[in-house]
């Protein structure tokens, strides 16, 4: 549910309990209403009743004959005064009570139709008479006692209401706002989460289950970003290839001119003075020729190389079964170029899923390089040992050699960058980096002038439920 | 008349010995060298009457060569030679009074009449 609709429905929620309420309590006030008017009839009545006794007095007492008549006058208008009122009394006290209450009326005023009839004034009439008149009376008053209490009972429980309700509101709202601000915060966690990841390099769709709030749709938003984002670096990537492609063609051009020149020096001079040189001369030409047609041909295989770098074909291995290999094939240049070689071998290495003929490649590469770099002999060290989080074997590659300037450090791994002039092909490093790069490593460099230089190279261990899938 | 004197600065080795090889047959007095430093060492003991250089070489490069030698000897022509066939360093190297350049591959005989009209003293 969107986060805008749920805070709607509490609104609604809270606007429905006020309304609640709110009738509520206009119901009472009416009822409270009703009941105050019959009070004030109530008092009326109640002092037409005590007049009808004090007239009743008058008649037993002083014998007064006109008291009869008033009594039957004050019968009259009040049974004239209460059916005028009579909807407003039947609704706050009843019609039951009020059929009672003009029963009593009726009784009393049959007594004085009665005494008036007969003119008698014994004891027992009066006794009579003066009870039906004290039983209307306290009637009454029972009544009006009630219905005061009703109305102290009905302000009371309306306090009561609006007290509680009060904090059902309050409850409402606070609990609904945190339960909405913590849902927008968690979901504002993700998003960042989501952000960082991007921002690290992972353009992976991120799946969610509940996407049907706003959150989704900026989830759905950054999904699109990221995908954007990826068709780009794919376009980047492209480009720079087509600029390294650019590079390489240069750099072709660059290498083969210097051996196609020299062929065709040797070539023309052969012509000139085939007369004049001598049998050992022209086959010492011939094998200069020779010479420098495998110098080319050593530049298009590893171009080949470069360009096409053959499948992996990758293999549970152990790294230092192929950096003793590697070692001997490179132990005769070692040992003319008066290179010492230490190694540091760890034990107990987790294997490795590589391609050994590559990574053997690789580090013939890399011992090339160091020996080229200690003209004047040296000390050639490969280390191997397990990376930091347990999760890939490092291998190092160390030479006591001249070091690689600072300024060429950043270069060095791209195709035809090469320090050693007319020596190297500037490919060796770059289809070495590709390797590794396909083996979902890393290779990096450190170097000090005058000192030596540190290549590491760092490969994913053997992960035999992830290399299997990968299969 | 001595004969005139040509230094060739190449760090291929075989540019060196087969420009040698073809110049001595015409006479010249030709000293080779496989890097800019010891051939600048050797020119401040000499004067060369050409000297043909490669552009780009590790170290000091063919333009650095054409500036001392022109300090050095104002007289001596400089001829450069490279494999970086583009215009910009044709145009750079013109520029800098060279008095010829060539691509490689080198043509020795062109390479010849633009010696001898270098010491004949006509572009």
């Amino acid at each position: 549910m969107k986060v805008e609709n749920k805070i709607i429905l509490s609104n609604v929620f809270n606007i429905v309990l006020i309304l609640l309420v709110g009738f509520f309590a206009m119901q009472n006030l009416n009822l409270m209403l009703t009941k105050l008017r019959f009070v004030e009839i109530a008092d009326d009545l109640n002092a037409s009743f005590l007049e009808m006794r004090l007239s009743e007095k008058n008649y037993f007492l002083y014998h007064d004959e006109s008291a009869l008549l008033d009594i039957k006058e004050k019968i009259d208008s009040t049974v004239k005064s209460i059916d005028l009122a009579g909807q407003d009394i039947s609704r706050a006290i009843g019609q039951t009570n009020l059929d009672l209450l003009k029963s009593h009326l009726k009784e009393y005023s049959e007594m004085v139709d009665g005494i008036r009839l007969t003119s008698r004034r014994d004891v027992s009439i009066e006794a009579t008479f003066r009870t039906r008149g004290k039983n209307l009376r306290e009637f009454s008053n029972a009544i009006t006692r009630l219905e005061r209490q009703g109305v102290n009972n009905i302000i009371a429980r309306s306090k009561n209401v609006l007290f509680y309700s009060f904090w059902a509101v309050m409850a409402t709202a606070i609990v609904v706002s945190h339960f909405i601000s913590q849902r927008i915060l968690r979901s504002l966690r993700e998003i960042q989460k989501l952000a960082q990841s991007i921002s690290q390099g992972n353009f992976n769709r991120i799946e969610r289950l509940s996407s049907a709030d706003e959150f989704g749709s900026v989830i759905e938003a950054i999904n699109s970003m990221s995908e954007e984002l990826r068709n780009r670096e794919e376009e980047l990537i492209q480009s720079k290839k087509l600029a390294s492609l650019g590079i390489l063609t240069a750099g072709v051009a660059h290498e083969l001119t210097n051996p196609l020149n020299n062929i065709s020096m040797i070539a023309q001079n052969y012509q000139e003075f085939y007369d004049v040189l001598s049998e050992r001369n022209r086959l010492e030409l011939m094998k200069k020729i020779e010479g420098e047609t495998v110098r080319i041909e050593e530049i298009v295989k590893n171009l080949l190389d470069f360009s096409r770098p053959k499948a992996a074909k990758l293999e549970k291995r152990e790294i230092n079964a192929t950096v003793l290999k590697a070692l001997e094939l490179m132990q005769n240049t070692l040992d003319i170029s008066n290179v010492g070689v230490r190694k540091e071998l760890g034990q107990d290495l987790p294997p490795l899923y590589i391609d050994d003929h590559q990574i053997e490649q690789v580090l013939v590469n890399l011992i090339t390089n160091a020996v080229h770099a200690m003209d004047h002999g040296g000390i050639l060290k490969i280390a191997t040992r397990l990376g930091g989080d347990g999760q890939t074997v490092k291998v190092d590659v160390l030479d006591t050699g001249k070091g690689i300037p600072p300024e060429f450090l950043t270069h060095i791994f791209d195709p035809f960058f090469s320090t050693k002039g007319v020596g190297g092909t500037g490919l060796g490093l770059s289809v070495s980096y590709g390797i590794i790069k396909n083996h979902g490593g890393t290779i990096r460099v450190e170097s000090t002038l005058g000192a030596g230089t540190t290549f590491t190279i760092e490969l994913p261990i053997y992960d035999s439920n992830k290399n299997k899938r990968n299969k | 008349m001595s004969a005139n004197k040509i230094m060739i600065i190449d760090d291929e080795k075989i540019v060196g010995d087969m420009a040698k090889l073809s110049l001595e047959q015409e006479g010249y007095v030709v000293e080779t060298f496989l890097s800019a430093e010891p051939a600048l060492e050797r020119l401040k003991e000499e004067k060369f009457d050409v000297v043909v250089t490669d552009l780009k070489m590790k170290g000091i490069d063919g333009m650095e060569v054409l500036r001392t030698v022109k300090r050095l000897y104002p007289k001596t022509k400089v001829i450069m030679i490279t494999a970086f066939a583009n215009l910009d360093s044709a145009i750079e190297a013109l520029r800098g009074d060279v008095h010829d350049f060539f691509p490689k591959p080198v043509r020795i005989k062109e390479l010849k009449v633009s010696i001898q009209r270098a010491l004949n003293g006509v572009q």
